[in-house]
Formats: structure tokens, C-alpha cells, sequence
């Protein structure tokens, strides 16, 4: 099986200049969990989740220490998202992006969101313009529809 | 190709032998019921879609009603790529009642939720992003309740600067506000399912279409198609006028679709290198023609379309 034959032909996408804040309400009316980033030429330069502005939300010192669960409040949560909401996306976004092309077996896209723990590649053409996305649901419902070879 | 709908809908059509208002009906069977995802735009790219033509398919949708036109569209045909903006307002329902027995069809159509200035920010730099990549832009149908005036004028003009074929199909206050605006798509198919009138004038004489249409061409469009008395259609170019009818009977119960049928068969030609006005019109009604066979908003394919060739007569009427 291919790329093509599992993939979403949907092309929403966000732009570089387009804010934290924008693009947390278009993921969040479109039930995503992650979008493409493109260029005026439609050419995806990176990839935005909502873990990503998650990240960049939480203290730095986070990351050092095993648990937060003692942590009293969300406080500094809140007024570090709220510093970056008219942040631009691409400050946060994934980049470069990791694609793949329609005409790919589909055992690589499964390859490539295992190695690099994503959950959403986009698909493009032979000039890195957005065609669609393909989502690990969609390989894993093909996968026990027919296999994926 | 890219079409965009303004004011999607999700489409309940419903076949009822002898409808009657202030009547109890039960719809016999769920063959009688079917949902689809509907808007002009939304089905000229199914149209399209049959013909074996990819198109991208642009517009505002809203919440779960939106979700579920989203759904059904993908499920239709994987070669109609979406890139819809959604909006916080719910995509709105339409109703259609088709009688078999009484060769009607009843349309109930929603006005749709409201949308912000930002979401029409956010759709014209997507059109403006996606124009890059093709030829011809259609676009069609109502626009949402509190849109501006302006939304048709605005995302012409891109489009016409951008050098691109547009075709429009369109309400009587659109077409206005294009008029006024000085802004007028290449090919212009009225939509006067809601009464014969235009650009301030209600239209009862062939005289009084051909005065609308020639009106359109003055300010730039090239082709116009206009519905009279349902079954024929009047073709306005520089070069003349013509009407075009049928030479087998049309069960009215079978027209829902034919518009936008008409449209994306028009578009189908021009792609296709067709350059001749009145060839592309002609083909458009062999479409519309062929759509006629079948009750549901089903569309026509290619050889179904090629078996209405000689099923209609033009003659030259100014």
C-alpha cells in the first residue's frame, strides 16, 4: 500500500506569521492535534502541535525535575501562554518538517512517526507543496484492513 | 480548479410521494432519506469529481454539522481536496422534499451561521495561497447572514488579478453587489430559483433576460446563462444570443443538482481547451439534461452526459 491510497487530501494549514493564539483555535475547532506550516507557495516549512506550544508554555525548570504534581498552581502556566499568544507560530514550530510523498510505501510513514514520535506527517508533491496529511490512525485502520505491504 | 462555497450545507434530502403542507408524513423507508454534503461550490467539485476532475474545495465550516459535511465529502470522493476555515458558528442544514408523484421539489434552506472578520481574513489568504496552483476558480451559492456585501467583489478581484478563468453562480444580491462593484467573473450563471428578478428588474420577457444578461457582459463577463421557464436556458455572448431547450421531456422532480451540474460542465469544457462560449454553454445543458435522468441530487458521469448529445435544440435569438 501507498501513501496515497491512506492519506487525508485536506490542505488546512497555518501560516509562519499566523499567532500561538490563531493557531491554537484553528487546531482546537478542527479537532487537531497538529498542522502543517506553510509558505505563501504553499511549500511546508514546519509543523506545529499542541505539544509544542504546551512546551514552550511550561517553566523552563520543568523539564529538569521528575514530577509536578507537587507544583500548587498553574499560575506561571497561564502567564507564560499568555506572553506567547501573539507569538508567531514559527518560533515554536517543528523544522524542518518531517514529509513524505504520496507515491511512498506506507510502511515508511509508519517508520518515520514511530522514530520520530509524531502523530501527523504531511504529504507532499516533488516541490514540498502540501497535498494532504497522512495520521497514524489512518495507517493503523489500513493496517488491519489489508497490511500495509 | 478550485471552488469555493461560502455558506456550506448539509444537504437532507427526502423523497415523499404526494407531499402536502399541514399533513403528517412518514418517510417509508431510510432509502428515501440520505444526507450529503451540499453548497453550490461543494457540488460542482463532486460534479467535477465524476468527470474525473481534482479540485480543491474551499469555504467556512462550523461545528458538528461542519464536521460531519467534512466526513461525508471525504467519503464521497478522494479527489476533492479540502481546505475549509472553520468558524465558531454551526454549518447550517438544508431541507429538500422531492415528490416523484406531483413532480415537485420543495427547498427549505437555512441562512447559516454568522462569521467574523477574521475568519474572512483567514479564507482570502488561503484562496490568495491556493490560486498559485490553478487555472479555474469557481464560486458559488449564498454567502452567510451578516457577510459583507462586498465578499463576492472581493475574492473576484483576487482571483481576476491573479489572471485565473472564474465562473459564478449566484443570488440576484451578489450578482448586484458584483455589478456595482464593477467586478464581473468570466462565465455568470444567475440563480433565480428564488424569482426571475435581477439587478433591480423582475425579468418576464425573453427581452427582459437578454437586457440583464447583456448588462453583465457590459461590465465583463463573457458568458451568461440564464434560466427561463425552467426547462431552456438562454446563452448571451458579444456574439449573440441563443436559446437552447430540450427535445425530450423533463420530470421536474429531477432537477436538484442541474445547476451546479450545468456549472461544472461548463468548467469541465474550458479545461479541456474549449474556447468557444456557445460550445461551452451547450455543453453545460447536455449536463444539466443528462442529470434530469435521475431523482436524487445523484451526478451525472461523462458517458451519461454523452447520451443527452442530441437531446436538445438552439436557435439564435438575437
Amino acid at each position: 500500500m501507498k501513501v496515497s491510497d491512506v492519506m487525508v487530501y485536506d490542505i488546512s494549514a497555518v501560516f509562519e506569521d499566523d499567532s500561538v493564539e490563531r493557531v491554537v483555535d484553528i487546531m482546537s475547532k478542527q479537532f487537531l492535534s497538529g498542522v502543517p506550516v506553510v509558505d505563501e507557495e504553499m511549500r511546508v516549512v514546519g509543523f506545529i502541535t499542541e505539544n509544542d506550544i504546551m512546551k514552550a508554555s511550561i517553566p523552563s525548570y520543568f523539564a529538569l525535575l521528575q514530577s509536578a504534581s507537587f507544583l500548587p498552581d498553574t499560575n506561571q502556566f497561564v502567564k507564560n501562554i499568555s506572553q506567547i499568544r501573539d507569538d508567531k507560530v514559527s518560533k515554536y514550530m517543528s523544522k524542518p518538517p518531517i514529509v513524505i510523498m504520496e507515491d511512498e510505501p506506507l510502511i515508511h510513514a509508519a517508520d518515520l512517526m514511530i522514530r520520530h514520535n509524531i502523530k501527523t506527517i504531511p504529504v507532499v508533491d516533488r516541490e514540498s507543496r502540501l497535498i494532504g496529511v497522512i495520521t497514524k490512525i489512518d495507517i493503523l485502520k489500513a493496517a488491519l484492513r489489508e497490511g500495509l505491504e | 480548479m478550485l471552488t469555493v462555497t461560502f455558506n456550506p450545507a448539509l444537504d437532507r434530502e427526502i423523497i415523499l410521494d404526494d407531499f402536502q403542507v399541514n399533513k403528517l408524513h412518514r418517510v417509508p423507508s431510510f432509502d428515501n432519506m440520505e444526507l450529503s454534503p451540499g453548497g453550490k461550490g461543494i457540488n460542482v467539485s463532486l460534479a467535477l469529481a465524476n468527470f474525473g476532475v481534482p479540485s480543491v474545495a474551499m469555504g467556512f465550516l462550523g461545528g458538528y454539522m461542519g464536521r460531519i459535511l467534512l466526513d461525508e465529502l471525504r467519503k464521497k470522493s478522494r479527489m476533492v481536496s479540502t481546505n475549509f476555515v472553520f468558524i465558531r458558528g454551526e454549518t447550517r442544514e438544508n431541507i429538500e422534499i422531492i415528490d416523484p408523484t406531483n413532480k415537485t421539489i420543495t427547498e427549505i434552506n437555512s441562512p447559516g451561521p454568522e462569521i467574523e472578520e477574521e475568519d474572512i481574513s483567514h479564507l482570502m489568504r488561503r484562496f490568495s495561497m491556493t490560486l498559485s496552483r490553478v487555472e479555474v476558480v469557481v464560486i458559488s451559492g449564498s454567502i452567510p447572514m451578516n457577510a459583507p456585501d462586498n465578499l463576492y467583489p472581493m475574492f473576484v478581484k483576487e482571483a481576476l488579478k491573479r489572471g485565473k478563468a472564474i465562473f459564478v453562480e449566484t443570488t440576484n444580491k451578489n450578482l448586484t453587489a458584483l455589478y456595482e462593484s464593477n467586478v464581473m467573473p468570466t462565465v455568470v450563471k444567475p440563480d433565480l430559483r428564488a424569482g426571475n428578478h435581477l439587478l433591480g428588474k423582475d425579468l418576464k420577457s425573453l427581452e427582459d433576460f437578454v437586457e440583464a444578461g447583456k448588462k453583465l457582459l457590459n461590465v465583463g463577463a463573457k458568458l451568461v446563462v440564464l434560466s427561463y421557464h425552467i426547462d431552456s436556458d438562454i446563452i448571451i455572448t458579444e456574439d449573440g444570443v441563443w436559446m437552447i431547450s430540450p427535445t425530450v421531456e423533463i420530470d421536474y422532480s429531477h432537477l436538484l443538482g442541474t445547476g451546479d451540474t450545468y456549472t461544472a460542465a461548463m468548467v469541465y469544457k474550458y479545461i479541456n481547451g474549449e474556447r468557444d462560449l456557445v460550445e461551452i454553454g451547450k455543453f453545460g445543458y447536455i449536463a444539466a439534461l443528462a442529470k434530469t435522468k435521475k431523482l436524487r441530487k445523484e451526478l451525472p458521469t461523462l458517458q451519461e452526459v454523452g447520451e443527452y448529445r442530441d437531446k436538445y435544440e438552439i436557435k439564435k435569438v438575437g
